[in-house]
């Protein structure tokens, strides 16, 4: 192997992918990365068995050939190259790394104790605007859990009702369901919410579109120049739809604005209680209480105006509500909810797309 | 489905192979599989994962049909399924967690109306209790009867009576019976009871855990979700900050949701070295009660008391014997008495005097070593002060005290005579010696200052 190649692109795609190798499996050669010419490109691909990135590379091919090096030094080696053109020579296990005023040579592994990264043949294909599946992403992705005793739980389900593609997830405290798109596809797929962390810093400089393939046990994202394969997560997800109540007792609409800054002053007050706080909502008065008591602190109590049906009041954890309002785009937020013990809905009342449900704590 | 014959065909085949490939690999790619299907000269084999069947597929085909002609068998192809945990098990579990998030409707916070399959999780918080510990085999005595009738209210009143509920007194008295036994009785009433006990130690060990594997929600909700906690030998906290700090507010968390706390340390909160002060004064904050050392009565009874669990009769000169040369420590004199069972029940006598005089005699007797010197110098060192000072003339108070505690040692340990103990100290009347050791212990009942000096000297000296 033998190539030209910049340092900008170069150094942005060993950003990509030198995240996942990791010296911590039992097989050393994950550890590395793997450098491969593949139709005129330089490939760059990296995995830790669970996930698998790979990031192709515009490079001058002047010799064909493959060999891993450690991702770790290779990453930090090419970071502080100064920025122009590096050249790329493979030397039996050697990888020599040279511009004009540099010269290294890193002792490599051969590319055949590399594991094969994954391919999906014959899987379902579609595609879904970037900006969509960022947003997307962040919304929901906060909801998964990350109790391994319940694997299910640790992942992000994507998946298709009357024509419409949704992504949702939830540790069984609370609940984050968002519309993606829409579709004529049938997809169901339960992906490991790590992955998707991977897949959001994959697709974060990206614009256009992704393309999705999935078969019945991976998933792959291409986004540009850059590949994501990650394996599902194999068992049935909870109905959640079933939690979502249908009608509510009370009903608050208020800016998003006013109910991030009274939740996050009343979270303040409710370290000591894990974070619970009481919010209250009056027809009469027509606003929306915070409340929150520690007993070695001192209380708090703040209250914004607010358009109100019914009345009533609910305990909850301000963490929750303030992690829900920070992904909650939109100018006003719809709370939902119905007595003490029954899950309370947080929406955009101007649009539809996304519902964030959360438990109450037992007052 | 597969035989026992094909099994073994597999087991050889990996044996083979193990040998060709590096153990990392081996280790990486092989070990989870097993044979699923053999039909004429195909085989199918299950894997845990796709990364693995891929890898499978595409590197190691031709070696592992090699490895299978080789063992005599031909094959012409493998497939590879994905089979890790059986299918029918996933599903099942689905429902279940279907059913849990359904019925969890206040789930964060504890309540009656747990859904059904939390059993296993209730498990999972009862460990460390042990079910030897309860009321019913403690004995009561003067010494612990307040600590007693506290935990007994605990266990009755749980998270409402005495909260948090600090029991403190020396090595082997008792405390961690008591613990225990609170712990067993609540979950003995309500077995969906999350009761956590843990050593201080312990706790220290998985705070450590959680910070280097970055499960530090994990811990601290586990400990906050408890009903009742209880920690033993806190005194361990001392001079750990940070674990101070999150004992703090696992403390606060679990105090203001009214959840039971029960403590054990070897000394006062007052008397734990740099404990924070806001530690202390919470450990305070509820019951705190000394557990005295069992009086001469108490040790008779729990004498009976273990001899009659192993239904053997106990002259009462032996059960004497053994209250007198054993006076604070309940598990020294528990390993007496089994001593002394043991070695009756292996030649077959009836335990008598004399055999427990031959066989502990020797235990018994205080140490040979231990001086008249060492027992003035070590009272010094309790006190801060210098030896000069303590055997000179001075008659300071902060001089005499520890002049008087060190002659009553030296009367009640070393059984000196008054002469001796006044020469000892410098003195050439013996009357000082009388009144001193008759004011001790005259003191040592009324004041707890005195008392734990005492104890606290004393162990030091046979440490």
């Amino acid at each position: 192997m033998k190539l030209k190649v910049t340092q900008e692109n170069l150094a942005k795609a060993l950003n990509y992918v030198s995240r996942v190798a990791s010296s911590r499996g039992t097989l050393p050669v994950l550890a590395n990365v793997l450098l491969s010419v593949e139709e005129n490109r330089l490939r760059l691909a990296a995995t830790n068995l669970d996930i698998a990135i790979s990031c192709y590379v515009g490079a001058q091919v002047q010799k064909p050939g493959s060999l891993t090096v450690p991702a770790r030094l290779f990453q930090d080696l090419i970071a502080s190259l100064p920025s122009g053109v590096i050249e790329l020579e493979q030397n039996d296990m050697r990888l020599k790394v040279q511009t004009n005023h540099y010269k290294s040579v890193i002792n490599g592994v051969s590319a055949e104790e590399f594991p094969v990264m994954p391919t999906i043949e014959n899987g379902i294909r579609w595609q879904i605007e970037t900006t969509a599946l960022k947003e997307g992403l962040q919304q929901v992705i906060l909801a998964a859990s990350n109790d391994e005793s319940r694997p299910v739980l640790t992942g992000v389900l994507f998946h298709t009702i009357d024509g419409s593609l949704y992504a949702a997830s939830t540790d069984s405290y609370r609940l984050a369901e968002r519309r993606l798109m829409k579709t004529d596809k049938t997809i169901r797929l339960l992906i490991p919410a790590t992955a998707l962390h991977d897949t959001l810093r994959i697709i974060a400089d990206h614009n256009g579109e992704t393309e999705v393939v999935c078969d019945e046990q991976q998933v792959l994202f291409r986004a540009g120049e850059v590949e994501l394969v990650a394996r599902l997560i194999d068992g049935n997800y909870p109905d959640y739809r079933k939690l979502i109540p249908q009608s509510f007792e009370t009903s608050a609409n208020l800016t998003k604005a006013d109910f991030t800054n009274i939740t996050k002053v009343a979270s303040l007050f409710a370290r000591e209680s894990a974070g619970s706080v009481v919010l209250s909502a009056d027809a009469a008065s027509e606003s929306v209480w915070i409340r929150a008591v520690a007993s070695q602190v001192g209380e708090n109590d703040a209250s914004a105006t607010a358009t109100v049906v019914g009345g009533g009041e609910v305990t909850l954890n301000s963490r929750y509500l303030l992690d829900a309002l920070q992904v909650m785009d939109g100018k006003n937020v719809q709370i939902r909810f119905n007595g003490k013990v029954e899950p309370v809905l947080l929406s955009d009342p101007d649009q539809e797309d996304y519902l964030h449900l959360i438990m109450p704590l037992k007052s | 489905m597969n035989t026992v014959q094909e099994d073994k065909l597999w087991q050889t085949v990996l044996g083979d192979i193990e040998i060709s490939l590096s153990r990392a690999n081996y280790l990486t790619w092989f070990k989870n599989t097993h044979l699923i299907d053999r039909v004429g000269d195909h085989i199918v084999i299950g894997v845990p994962n796709v990364f693995i069947k891929q890898q499978l597929e595409r590197k190691y085909n031709q070696l592992i049909l090699d490895t299978i002609q080789k063992n005599g068998v031909s094959i012409d192809s493998i497939d590879f399924k994905i089979q890790s945990v059986s299918r029918a098990e996933i599903d099942e579990k689905a429902e279940l967690q279907v059913e849990s998030i359904a019925t969890q409707h206040v789930p964060q916070m504890l309540s009656s109306e747990r859904p059904k399959n939390a059993s296993s999780l209730a498990h999972t918080y009862r460990q460390g209790i042990n079910e030897r510990y309860t009321f019913d085999n403690f004995v009561v005595g003067s010494g612990n009867e307040l600590a007693y009738a506290a935990c007994q209210a605990v266990a009755n009143e749980v998270g409402t009576k005495y909260n948090p509920l600090f029991l403190y007194g020396g090595v082997g008295i008792g405390k961690t019976h008591l613990i225990q036994a609170v712990g067993n009785a609540v979950v003995s009433r309500n077995p969906q009871a999350r009761v956590v006990y843990i050593s201080s130690e312990q706790f220290v060990q998985e705070f450590v855990d959680a910070l280097r594997f970055k499960k530090n929600t994990d811990f601290a909700d586990y400990y906050r979700s408890a009903d009742v906690l209880i920690v033993d030998d806190v005194q361990f906290f001392a001079g750990k900050e940070k674990i101070q700090e999150e004992f703090f507010h696992t403390f606060n968390a679990l105090h203001q949701a009214n959840h039971q706390i029960i403590i054990s340390s070897d000394k006062p909160p007052r008397e734990i070295p740099t404990l924070e002060e806001r530690l202390r004064s919470r450990f305070v904050w509820g019951m705190s009660i000394d557990m005295q050392n069992p009086d001469f009565e108490t040790r008779c009874a729990i004498i009976q008391n273990k001899a009659a669990v192993k239904q053997i009769n106990l002259p009462s000169d032996v059960v004497d014997f053994l209250s007198t040369q054993f006076q604070t420590n309940i598990r020294e004199l528990e390993g007496a008495l089994n001593q002394l069972l043991a070695f009756c029940e292996m030649r077959g006598l009836e335990p008598n005097l004399a055999i427990v005089t031959g066989l502990l005699g020797g235990r018994a007797a205080r140490p040979k070593h231990l001086s008249a010197h060492q027992i003035i110098e070590r009272c010094a060192k309790y006190y801060q002060i210098e030896l000069d000072d303590i055997l000179g003339a001075k008659r300071d108070k902060d001089i005499v005290v520890p002049r008087q505690v060190a002659m009553y040692l030296l009367r009640s340990e070393l059984h000196l005579s008054f002469p001796k103990i006044a020469h000892e100290l410098g003195r050439k009347d013996h009357t000082t010696a009388i009144h001193s050791v008759d004011k001790i212990e005259k003191e040592f009942n009324l004041n707890p200052t005195i008392r734990a000096a005492v104890n606290e000297i004393k162990e030091h000296l046979y440490a």
